[in-house]
């Protein structure tokens, strides 16, 4: 089975706008439109054969072991599908989302704190139905909110109902919730950590080493605004931090090209940082259909799946 | 176009501002949140083409706006053109005006006075016709316009100023409204109408407050007169002032007299501590002074004893101030007058029953007044000196011919007689002394009694009982009383009747003098006029009318008229007066004033058996010296133009207030300002539609 690579220029009737999707209050079921969605667009999609190897579901061929067999699947449909559970049901994803005052900065009519929540809400969804074990924590400068991985009735609605919180923090460092959950989380899993990582990155390398160490997968997903990443002001203006408050009066147009380039520089760095230590990073401007983020983690499952599987089948020996 | 506060043409260099803004980029007070400003630094706004070009017309509005606003406060008017002052180079009419009263004798005031004359005099062009005037009570025309013109260029100076140090200041007050209107009005005649400018009045005083410029008020100052005043000030300032107020105890017979000083004190003097007593002409106290103590601004009234008539001492003198112009009060000790009645009857002195009995009583020896009633009998014949000492003849007996022979030359000469009808005896002499052939008396005795009914209070003996607290005559009753016809007698005045219709007091013109006739007696025999209140005022009354001095003291200020009418009545020839500097003047004959009361001190007059003496003081509004602001001159109405600095100063006022006139005539600010309203009214509508438009198009790019 070829592996089409994703094609992100895809029609753009078939993803849901963002702006849409947060004109529903409800925080799960926004989640669930777009797992919904995100299914729908795989079953009607050519690429089907890629998409049950990334979902872990896969149609029985001769050879495969019939434990694996999907009863219920073939109740539903009369087809023998293979459920591959015994690497998935030991998952346990913990969704580090960043709740700091600068994450409640939107120009599009929505914050990134509400994008923020909505795709951490659509992956524990996900993986929720997939039976796997999500757990949350909410931070600014410190923990917030804890809630273990779990995987159980009323957990998802738990879940949901904090990161639907609005959020309230204060300013970010990922340094002390890194180094929680490092000492929170024993059990190797799958980390996402969500922020705009619009903060100082010195010791983020040595936090998320200290993740990585443990055996926890990282996926890092950078939310930005579209008017962070542009920088689309046009007239001199004072503004202000929404974090601390602190005010610049600036001519836009003087001060964009520098920006840029900071900003730039900045996320150059943050992606450096995980490329380093083997963690996936994704920036996301909060204007990007939530499917694709959740095709960016799972295509990072699928590829440390596929490592990993390369990695044990030639083994170590064999390089 | 001219500008009345130019100043606020400054104001349009704010169009600055507009240039400013709209070359800075449009900023705003309003916050823009952002994610975090962690890769921002601080631009200042830039200047941007840009805007310039985008709001011009806004930029041209408001820049407008601005100049305009600026123009209206600066009061912009449309000058005309006034007629300009004469040049100075023309022909000028000067009245040069000296004040040369007492106050100008202070330090070194005539000095000054002298002084800026001779440099006025010596400035003045030879084409300027100038007058000198000298002035205090009076204005003494010093040097006319005539004189001036008559002599010759090079000596008119010379002439002006000679004339003015012959005429130093008097002992005189100061008239200065009058002095002014004087000169104003003798400028304004020696020019011609014609001229707009008819001269200037030059007016050279200390400028004090007692300078009575009342006058000046209802004063309608002549066109074109115009007025500087060159005020001159004293090197000291300290003054203290001694006034005569009044001789307490006129009433008393024999009693201490004493004279009252009023010492005053100048607002604005150093000294407070005075000494005032009597002194001798030229010497130091005579007897103890007294010590005062009279803070600037105050004054106190001090009495001092009136020495004896034989002490020499004439004056009370202040000590302890600087100017002594007016520190001196004359005064004469009160001198006694002797009055001597002559009464003509035969009766017995002690006998309370005859009408001499009372007379004798009736006058009371006062200090001022002693008169003395001197009985002589009708038999015995009357000297020429007895008859010319009597003041007053009283007649109670029938005299004879050769008698009322020498009282009627006398009664000729302005003498009274007073004839008392205690019988109808005395008709052939009532006759006698009025001239008749014959008078008929008749005796009348009433019924019960008679009264006093028809009285002329206008007359001269009964104003006193005008009052009508004193009118009532109704208690004195006459028992008996003799009647006559007044129609007989010609030009006899019943001043008083009976209620029967009888005359009760006649009088008669004889010559200067008159005769009065009582038809009644005032003995108890005949009436009850002796014993009631009305006896004593009565009899006062007709020695008053008879010529009896005025028992008052009056007081005279020098430049007063003293009246001297015994001395011009009683002598045909000149009077002879000693002037206080000891030099003498005499009265021409038939004259009764005196006028040449020049300086203060004793006057006396030496032709008069006694001498007479009177004081002459200063007037008292000479010791105001504090001196008055020229502003003072100007509310009275005069037209003072400052010299110099201050001249200039005045012609820049003048031209001020002609613009200020014509500024608020026309009043062009107020189109400005309408103007400047309505381009910024289009500039609000413009930019608020340029804003919205700004916005659509903002709106329609998001």
């Amino acid at each position: 089975m070829t592996k089409p690579a994703f094609n992100p220029s895809l029609p753009a009737a078939r993803l849901i706008d963002p702006r849409a999707l947060m004109t529903i209050r409800n925080l799960e079921l926004r989640a669930r439109v777009v797992v919904e969605g995100f299914w729908n667009g795989i079953h009607r999609s050519p690429y089907h054969g890629f998409s049950v190897e990334f979902t872990e579901y896969r149609q029985y061929t001769p050879d495969d072991d019939p434990r694996y067999l999907d009863w219920r699947v073939f109740a539903r449909s009369d087809r023998y599908f293979i459920k591959k559970f015994e690497d998935e049901t030991n998952l346990r994803c913990y969704l580090l989302s960043d709740t700091s005052r600068s994450m409640a900065y939107g120009s599009v009519g929505y914050t990134k704190a509400q994008y923020a929540a909505t795709l951490a809400a659509t992956l524990a969804y996900f993986l929720h139905l997939q039976g796997d074990a999500v757990g949350l924590l909410t931070f600014d400068r410190q923990l917030r909110e804890y809630l273990p991985a779990r995987h159980r009735a009323g957990h998802l609605r738990h879940l949901m109902l904090t990161l639907g919180q609005p959020a309230a923090g204060s300013a970010t460092d990922l340094a002390v919730p890194l180094r929680r959950v490092a000492e929170l989380v024993r059990k190797r899993g799958l980390v996402v950590l969500l922020s705009d990582f619009l903060a100082p990155l010195d010791r983020l390398e040595r936090d998320l080493a200290a993740l990585a160490a443990c055996g926890h997968e990282v996926v890092v997903f950078q939310i930005l605004d579209p008017a962070e990443l542009a920088f689309t002001f046009e007239n001199p203006a004072l503004f202000e931090d929404v974090e601390s408050g602190r005010t610049l009066f600036l001519d836009p147009a003087a001060a964009r090209k520098e920006y840029l380039r900071r900003l730039e520089a900045h996320c150059a760095g943050l992606r450096a940082t995980c490329g380093r230590l083997g963690a996936a990073c994704h920036r996301l401007e909060t204007t990007r259909p939530l499917e694709l983020a959740l095709f960016d983690v799972l295509r990072q499952r699928m590829r440390r799946r596929t490592q990993v599987r390369r990695a044990g089948r030639y083994g170590p020996n064999h390089a | 176009m001219s500008f009345l506060a130019p100043w606020f043409l400054l104001g349009g260099l704010a169009v600055a501002a507009p240039l400013v803004f709209h070359l800075i980029r449009r900023t705003t007070r309003e916050r823009t949140p952002f994610g975090s400003l962690m890769f921002l630094f601080p631009t200042p706004p830039r200047i941007t083409r840009r805007s310039r070009l985008e709001h011009l017309i806004l930029l041209v509005l408001r820049c407008v706006a601005i100049c305009l606003l600026a123009v209206g406060f600066g009061r912009p008017f449309l000058k005309k053109t006034v007629a300009s002052p004469p040049a100075p180079g023309s022909a000028r009419r000067i009245v040069l005006l000296v004040d040369t009263s007492a106050s100008m004798r202070r330090a070194n005031l005539w000095a000054q006075a002298r002084a800026r004359a001779e440099s006025i005099l010596r400035s003045v062009s030879s084409a300027d016709q100038v007058a000198l005037f000298a002035f205090d009570r009076q204005v003494r025309p010093l040097v006319t316009f005539e004189q001036w013109n008559a002599a010759p260029g090079g000596e008119r100076a010379a002439l002006a100023l000679g004339k003015l140090a012959a005429n130093p200041p008097g002992w005189s007050g100061t008239r200065l409204g009058d002095a002014l209107i004087t000169a104003a009005e003798a400028l304004a005649d020696s020019s011609g109408k014609a001229s707009a400018s008819a001269g200037r009045l030059i007016l050279l005083t200390d400028l004090q407050e007692g300078s009575h410029l009342e006058p000046l008020q209802g004063y309608e100052w002549p066109r074109g007169v115009e007025l500087s005043v060159e005020a001159l000030k004293p090197g000291r300032s300290s003054n203290a002032s001694l006034q005569w107020m009044a001789e307490a105890g006129d009433s008393g017979a024999k009693g201490a007299a004493s004279l009252r000083v009023r010492v005053g004190n100048a607002a604005d003097s150093r000294r407070e501590q005075f000494q005032v007593g009597w002194a001798r002409p030229g010497g130091g106290f005579v007897g103890e002074s007294k010590t005062l103590y009279v803070p600037p601004g105050q004054s106190r009234v001090v009495a001092l004893p009136t020495p004896s008539a034989g002490d020499p001492v004439d004056r009370v003198v202040l000590r302890g101030d600087d100017e002594d112009f007016d520190d001196t009060v004359f005064a004469v000790a009160a001198e006694t007058a002797r009055l001597k009645v002559l009464y003509l009857g035969a009766e017995a002195e002690q006998d309370p029953k005859q009408p001499l009995y009372f007379l004798r009583r009736a006058f009371q020896e006062t200090r001022r007044q002693v008169v003395q009633v001197l009985a002589h009998s009708p038999t015995a014949a009357l000297g020429a000196a007895e008859a010319r000492d009597a003041l007053l003849f009283i007649v109670a007996d029938p005299l004879p011919g050769e008698t009322c022979d020498a009282i009627r030359v006398q009664l000729a000469a302005g003498k009274t007689a007073l004839v008392v009808l205690k019988s109808t005896a005395l008709a052939s002499t009532l006759a006698g002394l009025l001239g008749l052939d014959r008078v008929s008396l008749e005796e009348t005795r009433p019924d019960s009694y008679a009264m006093l009914a028809q009285i002329d209070f206008r007359h001269p003996l009964f104003a006193p009982f005008a009052d009508p607290r004193f009118s009532d005559f109704t208690r004195v009753h006459f028992w008996k009383y003799r009647r006559l016809d007044p129609a007989a007698i010609p030009g006899a005045r019943v001043v008083a009747g009976f209620d029967s219709g009888a005359p009760a007091l006649l009088e008669v013109p004889a010559g200067k003098g008159r005769v009065l006739v009582l038809t009644s007696g005032w003995q108890p025999a005949d009436s009850q006029l002796a014993l009631s209140t009305k006896f004593v005022p009565l009899l006062y009354s007709i020695l008053e009318q008879s010529g009896a001095p005025d028992p008052a003291p009056a007081q005279y200020r020098v430049g007063d008229v003293v009246p001297l009418p015994s001395l011009a009545v009683g002598e045909r020839s000149a009077a002879v007066l000693r002037l206080p500097d000891g030099s003498q003047a005499e009265l021409a004959a038939g004259q009764t004033n005196f006028s040449q009361t020049t300086m203060p001190g004793i006057y006396t007059v030496v032709s008069a058996q006694p001498a007479r003496r009177f004081a002459v003081n200063l007037d008292p509004a000479e010791s105001r010296t504090l001196p008055l602001s020229v502003d003072e001159l100007e509310r009275m109405g005069a037209p003072v133009s400052r010299q110099g600095p201050a001249a200039a100063y005045e012609v820049r006022r003048k031209i001020r207030l002609e613009n200020a006139e014509l500024e608020s005539r026309q009043k062009l600010w107020r189109w400005f300002a309408v103007t400047a309203l309505g381009v910024l009214l289009f500039e609000t509508w413009l930019a608020g539609r340029t804003g919205r438009r700004l916005a659509v198009q903002g709106g329609a790019t998001s």
